[in-house]
């Protein structure tokens, strides 16, 4: 009965073998992600081709974008074609031939940077058909004003028979902005929405912060704008952070393509 | 006269059997006194003893020097007894064998037991006749015995009491209920000793007729519990293991004051400083148990299932410690009586109340008021009330404002809740509630009705009127914020307990459970319109999550012999959970209404092969409803007593869940816990496998016990609610995502306890590992975000006379958390930047660690018979003021990311005063 003399010894022993087991693993973060470029690039038929690749920021920079990449060789393929960039300005690389970008192709983004090979793949959409508008105005109140804030006042449509994605961008064309109410805050005067793969879209007292008038621009997008769109990125706390989607392989941001259709639309 | 006397005494004594104090207390309360003393105590004292054949003892050299000057003039006995007791700051203390005890202190009672012989106990008085001889030789053999033990005062039946035989093996334990039965018993002329802890032992020596009817044991008040523990049977701390069985710890609620409280005595907290509960959850009172989350832990009161086991953010448990008889936490490798949850059990039991007399009680503190009534209402029937509220005082508004506070500056709610302007400044009304009633009806020896009643409820409110400013007082007439949030339970069971045979006995109940958890942030009002006539407008959001169970079941047991006993039962129920998203008034964006129908059947064995070995082989079926499939869940538990000292134990089984608990992150408000079903689509039925094993090794005064533990976990969800689209325009989608994923969780955990003395506690180390893997987030196991590595505790309480403190240290490493390492800015096509976050690996990151004291005295309010009728206490939490932090929070401001400590609560004091009458 040797056991019986030392129990508590043996027990302690037991427990500083498991802690000094588990000492030797340390909690170390290493992620590689943080070096990975950020690109930015829409394609958009009729519009020269223009890629922005930065790096990443520290926390604390409070630049709006991060250092330019320079000197990068960036690639788009259709498939057949293979067009190079060239870099307009530090970090932007364009294409001015609008014409090759047609509906249907898909679009592939090269390139290399440190030891990534950065790819991006996105197929161009068809053009919005038959968008048109109720009105082409309409008037709201001041806070709290002769109309029910949710009465639909106007409202925007598309054809979409096949539930695909569209977002409304609304540009504010008038120079100086005219806040309609002050319950918005720091709202900007442009903004845009997404259409949840709907073929209309309301216009109520609150979806315009700001009187003036509007460039109403539909655009088909791809899923991966969408993505981008209604991503939590900016989530707030230690437990729910994530990153935001990307269609970007050994890369962030966004590499997608659009087409658009326009309205004009006074607000007053 | 006085032979005649002493006769008659003899004989009530053996007819009573054991019942010497109550003759005792009837001396004391119908003799009367007049007389004129003038001497010193111990010679009045022996004077009384001698007059009323009393048994006095107490310590002569002291009570010499105490001079009585008394005139009693037709006082009761009793009356005199306290009177001089109390001139001389003495107690006296009736012992279950009549024995009157003076004492100076309470704790001079064990002292003065030993040393009671002849010079020093009073003169004249009768020796009480203890254990009678048997009366004639013994005419029946191997037989069995059945009966309850109760306690003498109150009449409540008392669980988990040793009984065993004298000079044999046979021993057993009272059940919930305080009924037991033992088989073969050698002979009638046997003596039964009946042990439990906070009581006094009790011995009956059996006869012919005792063995032919249930035994009633009365058993009596120990004074102070410090020196009656036996390992056998229930332990007195205030928490204590079940060495026998692996992974079951139980909390005695009637010693919870023994241990620092920040506001009530909790009785989950309470679990959270033994090994394998984590303590470092101050925002939720739910038991992470053994790498597991509270929705694994399923919560069952009177047999009713409680979903939601948090007040005030989870800060208290919703359970008033008045109300309940005794608790046990199941950690893992359960009976198959329980299932429908992943990781342990909690089984509250409520109190059946005082058959006696009735008895108030009121407990006050700086956050609540708390009061109960035991009511005997007939013969047969008993009634328990318990309510407590909290009210808003300075530590209510500390918590609440610690777990109400963000640092992200908030306008308007999303879709327009909020008020215009700028942000308002308001204190919202807050406070919570619970109720508990159990009424208790013995129709007659056999059957007992019990109906249990619970609710519970959390209110915040912050509705109120918008002052109108003045330049819109001509078009607006009236704007009403509707700002609330109510979560709670409403529970109630009906229990038939049947005694079928001497051996077969069950439990019947009906039972309903319901939870609810409601916001509404919404603004109504009425403007005129342009022609000056009244229009009325509503907007904002109402979120309802509520949950309905209605269930049958009933469990039966059958006691074969002593070697074998079985255990069976089925269970039906029908669950409804719905959960409904109105913006607005008019948009419902999420409407979900899910029913389940699920019933099934258990059995178990439990068999003691040897006195050594005990193995429990068992199996659960479940059907259930939405997946249509039958759930298969065996069970093994099994026990070996090396020695006196080591017991060798193991466990293992499958558990199914079907339904789970997700959270709704809101940081502005409080995250939002609602339960949704499990179905064939989105929310798998969780399952988890527990293998786990353990050795104890226990003397009189130490307890170690060592238990490891490997769990496996498939089916695991998670759930995200993400609105978009939310502003400025005014319709919303909600996006609602379910993740699926596996995991494990496996650790060490051990324990080493001082169960006697005036220094008692325990040191416990867990060491931990919970793992997930979540397809979303990779293919990699990544920290669960339960998972802490080293979480030490150690728990003193030293008692010295009236006054016992405590002293509470909690050391765990930290949670793991997600950090944003870098930031990028992408412009979207409205020429807006969005910042997003390249965000480290899933909980990669580490919290600091957790660590806090706590200290607390209590001061007990004596009778001068001894009898404790409260107590005062006052409690420091987080003494030296340590910064723990609940989690870490990101804002982007001028395109750069600021991170923000929240901190869990810092020092607070507070005070409580018990007290209890009859």
């Amino acid at each position: 009965m040797e056991i019986k003399k030392h129990p508590i010894k043996n027990t302690l022993l037991l427990l500083i073998v498991a802690i000094v087991l588990n000492a030797c693993k340390k909690d170390v973060t290493t992620n590689a992600n943080t070096n990975l470029p950020v690109v930015q690039g829409y394609l958009v038929v009729g519009k020269p081709i223009s890629v922005r690749v930065t790096m990443q920021k520290v926390l604390t920079d409070t630049a709006v974008y991060g250092t330019a990449i320079k000197g990068l060789k960036l690639n788009i393929s259709d498939g057949s074609n293979t067009i190079q960039l060239t870099e307009s300005s530090a970090g932007t690389y364009t294409y001015a031939d609008s014409t090759f970008l047609t509906t249907g192709k898909t679009y592939t983004l090269k390139f290399n940077y440190l030891s990534y090979a950065v790819s991006a793949q996105t197929i161009m959409p068809a053009k919005p058909v038959n968008f048109t508008t109720q009105h082409t105005g309409m008037t709201i109140d001041d806070l709290l004003g002769n109309n029910n804030p949710l009465d639909t006042l106007n409202v925007v449509s598309w054809a979409n028979p096949d539930s695909l994605n569209h977002v409304l961008v609304f540009n504010n064309l008038d120079g100086i902005s005219f806040p309609a109410s002050t319950r918005f805050g720091n709202a900007t005067t442009n903004f845009e929405l997404n259409t949840s793969r709907a073929a209309a879209y309301p216009f109520t007292q609150r979806t315009f912060a700001y009187y003036g008038h509007y460039q109403v621009i539909l655009c088909a997008v791809n899923q991966e704008y969408i993505n981008l769109l209604t991503s939590n990125a900016s989530g707030s706390t230690s437990s729910n952070l994530s990153n935001q989607p990307t269609n970007v392989v050994n890369g962030v941001g966004i590499f997608t393509a659009m087409q658009a259709d326009t309205l004009q639309f006074l607000v007053q | 006269m006085k032979k005649l006397l002493l006769l008659l005494l003899f004989v009530a004594v053996a007819f009573c059997g054991f019942s010497q104090q109550s003759q005792t207390q009837k001396i004391l309360k119908k003799n009367s006194i007049s007389k004129f003393y003038t001497c010193s105590l111990d010679k009045m004292l022996d004077t009384l003893a001698l007059d009323y054949h009393l048994n006095i003892v107490f310590e002569r050299d002291s009570l010499q020097k105490m001079d009585v000057v008394e005139h009693f003039f037709n006082d009761r006995l009793q009356d005199a007894l306290s009177k001089v007791c109390s001139e001389f700051g003495l107690h006296y203390w009736i012992e279950a064998n009549g024995i009157i005890y003076i004492l100076q202190n309470t704790d001079d009672l064990a002292r003065l037991k030993k040393t009671n012989k002849g010079d020093n106990m009073a003169s004249g008085g009768i020796k009480p006749v203890l254990l009678p001889d048997p009366v004639e030789p013994p005419r029946h053999f191997m037989f069995s015995i059945s009966g309850r033990v109760v306690d003498q005062g109150t009449g409540e039946p008392l669980p988990s009491a040793s009984i065993s035989i004298r000079n044999t093996h046979l021993t057993t334990i009272t059940r919930n209920d305080g009924n037991f039965i033992l088989f073969n018993i050698p002979s009638d002329t046997c003596v039964v000793e009946i042990t439990n802890s906070g009581y006094q032992p009790e011995k009956i020596r059996l006869d012919a007729k005792k063995i032919n009817e249930p035994l009633v044991i009365e058993m009596f008040t120990a004074l102070n519990t410090l020196n009656e523990v036996t390992i056998t049977g229930k332990k007195s701390g205030v928490m204590n293991t079940d060495t026998k069985k692996v992974g079951v710890l139980e909390l005695n609620p009637a010693s919870l004051d023994k241990l620092p409280n920040i506001g009530e005595k909790d009785i989950l907290r309470a679990f959270q400083l033994m090994p394998g509960v984590a303590a470092t959850n101050e925002s939720s009172s739910g038991a992470y148990v053994r790498g597991g989350t509270p929705d694994q832990n399923l919560v069952v009161f009177d047999g009713f299932t409680i979903y939601q086991v948090d007040h005030l953010y989870g800060f208290f448990s919703a359970f008033n410690s008045n109300a309940v008889k005794d608790v046990q936490l199941y950690k893992g490798g359960f009976s198959s009586q329980f299932g429908g949850r992943l990781s342990s059990v909690t089984e509250i039991n409520g109190k059946d109340g005082n058959k006696n007399e009735a008895s108030y009680g009121v407990d006050l503190s700086l956050l609540s008021v708390n009061a109960f009534a035991e009511i005997p209402v007939n013969n047969q029937s008993t009634l328990v009330l318990a309510f407590r509220r909290s009210y808003q005082g300075p530590l209510y508004n500390k918590i609440f404002d610690q777990f109400n506070t963000s640092t992200v500056q908030g306008g308007g709610g999303p879709g327009g809740g909020g008020g215009p302007g700028g942000p308002e400044q308001t204190t919202p009304a807050s406070h919570f509630y619970d109720a508990d009633l159990h009424y208790n009806y013995r129709i007659d020896q056999n059957n007992v009705l019990t109906w249990s009643l619970y609710n519970g409820e959390d209110e915040t409110n912050n509705s109120r009127a918008l002052q109108i400013p003045s330049f819109l007082t001509s078009s607006v007439n009236s704007i009403n914020i509707t700002d609330y949030t109510k979560y709670g339970n409403l529970g109630s069971s009906v229990k038939w307990f049947k005694k079928w045979s001497k051996n077969v006995y069950s439990n019947t109940y009906i039972t309903y459970s319901s939870f609810f958890n409601d916001r509404n942030r919404s603004t109504a009002g009425t403007t005129d319109d342009s022609n000056g006539d009244p229009v009325s407008f509503e907007s904002g959001i109402v979120e309802k999550n509520s949950l309905n169970d209605v269930g049958v079941k009933s469990d039966w047991n059958w006691e074969m012999n002593n070697k074998m006993k079985f255990a069976y039962g089925g269970f039906l129920t029908r669950q409804g959970t719905n959960y409904n998203y109105v913006q607005n008034d008019t948009s419902t964006l999420v409407n979900e209404r899910e029913n389940a129908f699920s019933g099934g059947g258990y059995a178990e064995l439990l068999i003691d092969p040897t006195d050594k070995l005990h193995l429990q082989p068992g199996v659960r079926e479940t059907w259930f409803g939405p997946t249509s499939k039958l759930y298969t869940e065996p069970r093994f538990s099994a026990s070996y007593l090396l020695n006196d000292h080591f017991t060798l134990k193991a466990a293992t089984g499958q558990f199914y869940q079907f339904m789970n608990q997700v959270t709704q992150e809101d940081i502005l408000n409080g995250n939002r816990n609602f339960w949704l079903l499990s179905n064939n689509t989105n929310i798998p039925v969780g399952m988890a496998r527990h293998y786990m094993g353990g050795v104890s090794y226990e003397t009189d005064q130490f307890l170690i016990d060592v238990e490891g533990y490997y769990k496996t976990l498939s089916g695991l969800t998670e759930y995200t609610l993400r609105q978009t689209n939310a502003f400025p325009g005014s319709i919303a989608t909600l996006t609602q995502d379910f993740y699926n994923g596996t995991g494990y969780a496996k650790g060490i955990e051990v324990l080493l306890q001082k169960k006697l003395g005036n220094y008692t506690g325990w040191i416990s180390y867990t060491l931990g590992q919970a793992e997930d893997k979540f397809a979303v987030f990779g293919n990699n196991y990544f920290p669960a975000d339960q998972d802490v590595r080293h979480e030490f505790k150690t728990i003193n309480m030293y008692h010295y006379y009236r006054w016992n403190f405590s002293a509470v240290w909690l050391f765990s490493t930290g949670h793991p958390y997600t950090a944003p390492l870098t930031t990028y800015t992408i412009s979207t096509l409205d020429g807006n930047a969005t910042t997003a976050y390249t965000v480290s690996g899933k909980n990669e990151l580490r919290l600091p660690d957790y660590h806090r004291l706590d200290l607390s005295a209590t001061y007990d309010l004596l009778k001068i018979s001894g009898n404790k009728i409260g107590s005062i206490g006052i409690s420091l939490f987080n003494v030296y003021n340590h910064t723990n932090v609940w989690y870490k929070e990101y804002q982007i401001q001028n395109n750069a990311a600021i991170a923000t400590n929240v901190d869990y609560l810092g020092f607070t004091p507070n005070l409580t005063l018990s007290l209890r009458w009859k």
